[in-house]
């Protein structure tokens, strides 16, 4: 349905795309997934019809982008992530525009018109004017739009932005039903949003495919790192303790998890799930167990360490070699530091004030991320000094806070 | 061939709607109508009596007529790739099944469809003139009809042009306006030289003439038809190339 070739688009001096290559069958559900600027609004925008390429080719349903380009814009329905439609026209209105564009017959139009809107669920809205709609119900009505020509392939570029969690659910149940009937491209850089959706997950930084696959393939070809989690009160020989873990059979490695409170955490790296060895163990060891848990990397956790590892990429100067060799790198030879990013990209979530300090991870990636903080450049001349570590709160009355500071 | 005509007038009707959704499009014709029903007056007065005379005034013998000419169709114009641009609906129109030529093209006839709306109050003076007893020479009043809507549909080719070129409408409206006032003030620059080549080369473009000279007494000579032909279309199809390199920035 969508064969795209070493497909590249610069910007000026910026290469946004760099030979991105990949394959959509006909009645795929993709989801493109990558940090904002990684080049997934451009691939789109290329697909749709909008972007020439710099080189290489795009084909959809067998037209080239280029060449063929009426041809390809027939058979798709894209709906940019600006979703822009008329303000001054109303819904029906709007639909009704879109369908003479498409050249579609007046009976069709009606009945097309009164489906999508059912879909879409904006069937009591259809004379409302497009600029008085909330966000939510303009994405959807930018859907009914995409929708409307019944296209063989929907490009919908961050469908989810911007909108509350109860549309984004809306909108994640509308996706599910559609993937069901189309050839479905969505691109986000929220990861939940594709997960639920995509069973095919292609994610892209700086303008590279970092991994493509489906989600289970994704996690045993990059995540590496399954691990039972075990906590436990383990007496005063923690290095004992870790020994008689890691005679497990199956267990490649233990990583000391540090303790909390009375009690200590491993984290046993092992292929399969060896919750019931571990228990047995801790039982005739005769240790008090607070958890036991098996842990699977997440595709978040794989995607947050594309994400790092492109930090890391940055803070040491660019040491070579592509984002994706960086990313598979580490996974494959160091499941520990792939548990450790995995870990740090938690915490970085959960709590940003306690990230500086993971008491395990290995320095290198624990380094990178501190070695970026958040500075601002302040111009503004009452706000003393050009420079401050938005990490630190900032006093009121003049820097008092900074004074307090040893 | 069918698709684009299709495409062309879905975006014309598009493009007449927003004009008249807009308070812009009745403040013109108000405007318009009101300056040119009370000049015709004046024009009457001032021709003693003379319909024929009094009527091409109003299509081009005056220069409230050219001031029209000149402001309006920036005015139109101005918003139309610009700020759709702003708004990314481009996007949205460029990945449409329509080609640029069409969607450049159904713009235009927008424009000049409704500044022969402005024009058409010229026509309801020329029946009122009818209905009072004084038959008008009807084929001048319809060449100029003609002749102005020519000159407007050159002014919004223009006026596109400079609102595919940028981003911001007001910019877009006040260098087609400038553009505008070169081009009607350009015979009076022959007048202040001497040398025959340069008034030559401003005959070869002078838009008023072109228009007075045949148009505005009732003569459809197709060279004049050509002239105003060929420089609209000289002026679309650069407004669809750099529609068209928006792509490539």
């Amino acid at each position: 349905m969508i064969s795209v070739q070493s497909l590249t688009r610069v910007y000026g001096s910026h290469k946004a795309l760099d030979a991105v290559s990949f394959e959509i069958q006909k009645g795929e559900v993709v989801g493109f997934l990558g940090p904002n600027g990684a080049g997934k609004t451009t691939t789109l925008r290329i697909l749709a019809g909008y972007l020439p390429p710099s080189s290489g080719t795009a084909r959809v349903a067998g037209f080239d982008v280029v060449r063929d380009s009426i041809e390809v814009r027939k058979r798709i329905g894209y709906l940019p992530e600006a979703v822009p439609l008329y303000r001054e026209l109303r819904v029906e209105e709007m639909l009704r525009f879109h369908a003479r564009l498409h050249g579609m017959e007046r009976e069709r139009t009606r009945r097309r018109i009164g489906e999508v809107l059912e879909q879409v669920q904006l069937a009591d809205r259809s004379s409302q004017l497009v600029g008085n709609l909330s966000r939510g119900l303009r994405q959807r009505a930018g859907l009914a739009v995409a929708l409307l020509p019944e296209p063989e392939v929907l490009i919908l570029d961050e469908p989810t932005s911007g909108l509350d969690p109860i549309q984004r659910l809306e909108v994640r149940a509308l996706l599910a039903e559609l993937a069901r009937r189309h050839t479905v491209i969505v691109s986000s850089h929220i990861l939940p949003e594709i997960e639920a959706v995509c069973p095919r997950v292609i994610i892209v930084a700086k303008g590279r495919i970092a991994a493509d696959g489906t989600r289970e393939a994704l996690v045993r070809q990059l995540g590496g790192a399954s691990h039972v989690r075990l906590e436990a009160v383990v007496g005063p020989d923690v290095a004992k303790a870790k020994a008689l873990l890691a005679s497990i059979a199956g267990v490649s490695q233990v990583v000391d998890g540090g303790r909390v409170g009375i009690h200590h955490g491993f984290d046993l790296v092992c292929d399969s799930d060896l919750r019931e060895d571990a228990g047995a163990l801790a039982a005739a060891r005769g240790w008090a167990l607070r958890e036991l848990s098996w842990r699977t990397p997440s595709l978040e956790q794989i995607f947050a360490r594309i994400a790092l590892s492109d930090g890391i990429g940055e803070a040491s100067g660019g040491t070579g070699g592509s984002t994706s060799g960086v990313a598979r790198t580490d996974a494959a030879t160091s499941p520990a530091v792939a548990l450790a990013g995995a870990r740090l990209e938690f915490e970085l979530r959960a709590t940003p004030a306690t990230a500086a300090a993971p008491a395990a991870a290995p320095a290198a990636i624990s380094g990178a991320a501190q070695a970026k903080p958040k500075v601002v450049y302040n111009l503004n001349p009452f706000d003393g000094g050009a420079r401050r570590d938005l990490g630190k709160p900032k006093a009121i009355d003049g820097g008092s806070a900074e004074r307090k500071e040893p | 061939m069918l698709g684009f005509l299709r495409g062309c007038s879905a975006i014309w009707r598009r493009e007449l709607a927003g004009i008249f959704m807009g308070p812009l499009a009745w403040t013109l014709l108000v405007i318009a109508i009101a300056l040119q029903g009370l000049l015709f007056l004046v024009y009457l007065k001032t021709s003693q009596g003379d319909v024929d005379l009094a009527l091409r005034f109003g299509f081009g013998e005056s220069w409230a007529f050219w001031a029209l000419a000149a402001l309006f169709p920036p005015l139109l114009t101005m918003r139309m790739i610009s700020e759709e641009s702003r708004l990314g609906l481009l996007e949205y129109l460029l990945t449409a099944p329509v080609s640029d030529a069409a969607v450049v093209l159904g713009k235009f006839a927008a424009a000049t469809s409704f500044m022969a709306l402005v024009w058409s109050s010229g026509l309801l003076h020329a029946l009122l003139v009818q209905a009072a007893g004084v038959a008008p020479d009807w084929g001048a009043v319809w060449g100029g009809w003609i002749g102005a809507v020519l000159v407007s549909g050159l002014f919004c080719a223009t006026g596109l042009l400079c609102s595919a070129l940028t981003n911001t409408p007001v910019v877009a409206a006040f260098g087609a306006i400038v553009l505008h006032i070169v081009i009607v003030i350009l015979p009076l620059l022959s007048s202040l030289t001497e040398a025959r080549w340069i008034q030559e080369a401003i005959a070869r473009v002078d838009v008023l003439d072109h228009h007075k000279a045949t148009f505005l007494v009732g003569v459809l000579d197709s060279a004049y038809l050509g002239f105003f032909v060929v420089w609209t279309a000289l002026f679309l199809y650069a407004a669809t190339r750099s529609l068209e390199a928006r792509r490539w920035r």
